[in-house]
């Protein structure tokens, strides 16, 4: 493992390897040779002013921002999954289970400050069309802060056709694992960077959430929802994505086909879920890569991905971020005390698939710690034992 | 005699007609007509000895011949019971000239009868009318009046699976309340007592045994009062000095005696910067008493106004107005709509009767609603009629915003709550109800106020505690601990 402070011009470069893939999806063939990344982590204990110092820090281990979003429009997906009105015990999602808002607001600031011209804030919330700004309000965020974090910021909930006039087709490179494609809100496509800010916790289904697994809610339950209709996206959202976890029935003929829907209803695997959703992770994040990858781990909580899963608080007091989503992620499990090159029956993947090893294979990225770099707190100083507390 | 709106109602079934009311029903046994008989002896009495209940409800005359028993029967039991500072209540169900069963309670000393309809008639006792949901008004209603198609609350039992609940098309466990009802007939018959008539379930069923002190706590919350009505399981205990059935009753009379010690919370108004307008009768009657219903299960704090009463006074501070019906404003109530507008506020109805050069913008693409700016506020016209309550309880919500919500509950699982303010505008009252049989457990309750502590009060302890919020800007929560039934949060300053 390197520990580094790498230089812009090694950043620019990584990103342009990344956006290379994209460009490149059609022909991409799997299991290809990845490019070696960088991440960064910081230690920081609580969300006060301090984040923005910390995150900004950050960003200039990575070679800074300027490069990536001046004069471009960036798309946030946040990490906000459940209802709003959940909490484990009295204590807010934003430290427990989603992304902090002071981590949104400095994120926002951040990437203005970098010169990024248009800034929108994106989620699909749980079952439900309603604007993301009144689902903020309902988990008590204020969505003025953040539009006040910089000059033009925008919110979309992206659960369902939203504010465009069609959904955006993303082709798999290479085919895909479980969809040749996934139909999706415009947001993703009418964006030149995109960011995943997601939490550092675990996952029931995929082992881990971090910031590829924050991805699986970029897909609209208009059409990969329960309550989708056969031939075509519904209108608004009904049902969570049940059918990624439990294999019981394929989107509207609409969306792009299953790449083996023998795989599903009847065929379905013992454990749908454990096959299914780290396979459409890894796809989502082929087809729609991640340009900068944000993972909030000041406080959290083990167990799952939120209260429903039965978890406990805790203060890892660390922040990650890469250009690279795979290989954050892969930063991100060995800070939480997991070795990245598990897969399944090991810990975090006792019964499912490393998305991890899904997204290397499809070219996406390395969860090699080998062939990445680390920058600031190194990791053997920072790990928190997400099994261990 | 008057009616006194202080009396706390008791059904108090026993004698030769409820006896041949169950022999006719085919649920009468030995043990039943045991018991039926116990409860007409004067010895009875003593299980009311030390609670605030004072005033029971016996059968009078059926029209059958049973009635002149009855009221024979009666007659030690009343004696007793006048003793003993407890007022009875006849309920007289005769098609005919109710006249003579009225004189003979009067003789007998009742303090009042309850009739379905007294046309016009006037008698020499005190009546407290029974009437339809429907035909609740100020007119129609005596000083204290009594309904019948109520629901028993708690958590919808045609949408349990077991012991679970399920949630419904709204993500939200069903529950029946009569709260919105309540806060209904305290708008259309002002001043007056309303007496929520309604049997608890059937107390065989162990899954879901009856909530007693949710049925006292879910009318007294929103200023009604339930004629407490045992079931037959209950008073059997009771009759045999059952253990458990002192332990339920128990809990009852501690529920009641709660809300008689807090009685000064009757005087509180319903909060709310949404006012629900409606004549909440006729056709408009199913949507508009569906939205109440479903605005409350979205903790939607919304004041109700009827629609013939003027609007002047009562759109200070106000952010909203549904109009709910399908006719126009009136002349007056269009100036005074459009004022309203134009000083900054939201009218949300289904049909645009602003100025016609303003056109419509779209505000969201989730809401079937084109906006018009208006001066300073806006109208927000439906696409189309209003049709499913529902939605138009999602959509008023949004449109009027979260951020101008009261209260929030988290974790709320099948909480519900009110929020009240004193007439002075210096204390403030939210009150809290589980309607599931499990006690809810870590919920957080958000008011819309910076306030660093509250009085919380349980039915289960005599005094308050003193209950410490947390800020979370622009309110404070407040950490409840595990809430079997129902808790109260009183908060006092200039702020609230």
């Amino acid at each position: 493992m390197m520990t580094t402070a790498c230089s812009r011009r090694k950043f620019i470069a990584a990103m342009g390897a990344t956006a290379g893939a994209w460009l490149a999806r059609p022909a991409m063939p799997l299991a290809r040779t990845v490019p070696a990344s960088r991440v960064a982590v910081g230690t920081c204990h609580e969300y006060g002013p301090e984040v923005v110092g910390v995150l900004g820090n950050m960003f200039d281990q990575l070679g800074g921002l300027e490069e990536l979003v001046r004069g471009k429009t960036v798309a946030i997906k946040l990490n906000m999954t459940g209802l709003a009105n959940t909490r484990l015990g009295y204590l807010p999602p934003g430290i427990t289970y989603w992304v902090h808002p002071q981590v949104v607001g400095a994120t926002v600031h951040l990437l203005a400050k970098a010169g990024a011209r248009r800034i929108r804030l994106l989620e699909s919330p749980w079952v439900t069309a309603e604007p993301l700004e009144e689902f903020m309000l309902h988990a008590n965020w204020e969505p003025r802060d953040f539009l006040g974090a910089a000059a033009r910021v925008e919110f979309e909930n992206t659960n369902y056709l939203g504010n465009g006039k069609k959904y955006s087709r993303f082709l798999v490179p290479g085919g895909g694992l479980m969809f040749k494609g996934y139909d999706l809100n415009h947001s993703y496509e009418d964006c030149d960077v995109f960011v995943s800010l997601a939490k550092l916790k675990e996952h029931k289904t995929a082992g881990v959430t971090l910031s590829m697994k924050n991805c699986f809610g970029i897909t609209p339950c208009t059409i990969y929802g329960d309550g989708a209709p056969e031939d075509e996206p519904g209108l608004v959202p009904l049902g969570g994505r049940g059918p990624f976890h439990a294999m019981n029935r394929l989107p509207p003929k609409s969306a792009p086909p299953a790449v083996n829907a023998n795989v599903f209803l009847s065929n379905a695997p013992k454990d749908p879920g454990g096959y299914c959703v780290p396979r459409v992770v890894a796809d989502l994040v082929a087809a729609r890569p991640v340009h900068l990858a944000i993972i909030d781990g000041i406080h959290t909580m083990t167990g799952g991905e939120g209260p429903w899963t039965g978890s406990r608080y805790v203060q890892p007091g660390l922040l990650v971020a890469g250009t690279n989503c795979v290989a954050t992620d892969a930063v991100g499990m060995a800070l939480m005390g997991f070795d990245p090159m598990a897969d399944r029956g090991t810990p975090p993947f006792e019964t499912c698939d490393s998305t991890l090893r899904l997204a290397e294979q499809l070219g996406v990225g390395t969860r090699d710690l080998n062939q990445i770099e680390v920058a600031g707190t190194p990791i053997a100083k920072a790990r928190f034992n997400f099994r261990s507390v | 005699m008057n009616l006194d709106s202080k009396w706390v109602p008791m059904k108090w079934p026993c004698g030769p007609l409820e006896i041949a009311r169950r022999n006719k029903a085919k649920s009468l046994n030995a043990d039943l007509k045991e018991m039926l008989e116990a409860c007409g002896q004067p010895s009875s009495l003593e299980l009311l000895k030390g609670t605030p209940i004072n005033c029971l409800i016996v059968d009078w005359a059926n029209g059958k011949p049973e009635d002149s028993a009855q009221q024979q029967a009666l007659k030690p039991l009343l004696d007793a019971g006048r003793r003993l500072g407890i007022s009875f209540v006849g309920k007289v169900a005769l098609k005919e000239g109710p006249g003579a069963a009225v004189a003979a309670g009067r003789a007998a000393g009742l303090s009042a009868v309850m009739l379905a309809d007294a046309s016009g008639q006037s008698f020499d006792l005190p009546a407290i009318l029974q009437l339809e949901r429907e035909k609740v008004s100020a007119e129609t209603a005596s000083t204290i009046f009594s309904t019948k198609e109520n629901a028993w609350p708690g958590l919808n039992l045609d949408t349990m699976n077991g012991d679970t609940a399920m949630a419904g098309p709204t993500a939200s466990p069903w529950v029946n309340s009569n709260g919105w009802f309540s806060l209904l007939a305290g708008k259309l018959a002002p001043g007056k007592t309303l007496w929520l008539d309604f049997d608890p379930p059937d107390s065989s069923s162990l899954l879901h045994p009856a909530n007693y002190g949710l049925a006292i706590a879910d009318s007294r919350a929103y200023g009604s009062r339930w004629i407490i009505t045992l079931d037959d399981g209950l008073r059997a205990g009771l009759t045999k000095g059952n253990a458990q059935a002192k332990g339920v009753w128990g809990k009852l009379c501690e529920a009641v005696t709660f809300f008689e010690n807090h009685s000064e919370w009757e005087a509180f108004e319903p909060q709310g910067i949404l006012a629900v307008i409606s004549d909440f009768h006729g056709d408009n009657a199913y949507l508009a008493e569906e939205v109440l219903n479903l605005l409350n299960r979205k903790q939607v704090q919304f004041q109700i106004v009827e629609r013939s009463k003027s609007l002047q006074a009562r759109t200070q501070g106000l952010k909203a107005i549904l109009w709910l019906d399908k006719e126009a404003p009136s002349a007056e109530q269009h100036s005074q709509l459009l004022d309203f507008v134009r000083q900054g506020g939201l009218v949300i109805a289904a049909a645009y009767w602003g100025p016609p050069e303003v056109k419509p913008t779209r505000k969201d693409p989730s809401l079937q609603y084109m906006m018009y700016n208006v001066g300073e506020g806006q109208m927000a016209v439906s696409e189309g009629e209003f049709q499913s309550p529902d939605q138009v309880a999602v959509d008023t919500h949004l449109l009027v915003s979260r951020r101008n919500d009261l209260v929030r509950l988290y974790n709320p699982e099948s909480t519900n709550c009110h929020s009240s303010i004193d007439p002075g505008h210096k204390k403030r009252l939210v009150q809290v109800l589980n309607y599931s049989l499990k006690p809810a457990d870590s919920v957080t309750l958000w008011v819309n106020a910076q306030v660093g502590s509250a009085r919380l009060w349980r039915l289960e302890t005599r005094d308050a505690l003193t209950l410490q919020g947390v800020a979370a800007a622009p309110g404070s929560d407040f950490g409840l601990p595990p809430l079997p039934v129902y808790c109260a949060l009183e908060f006092e300053g200039s702020n609230l």
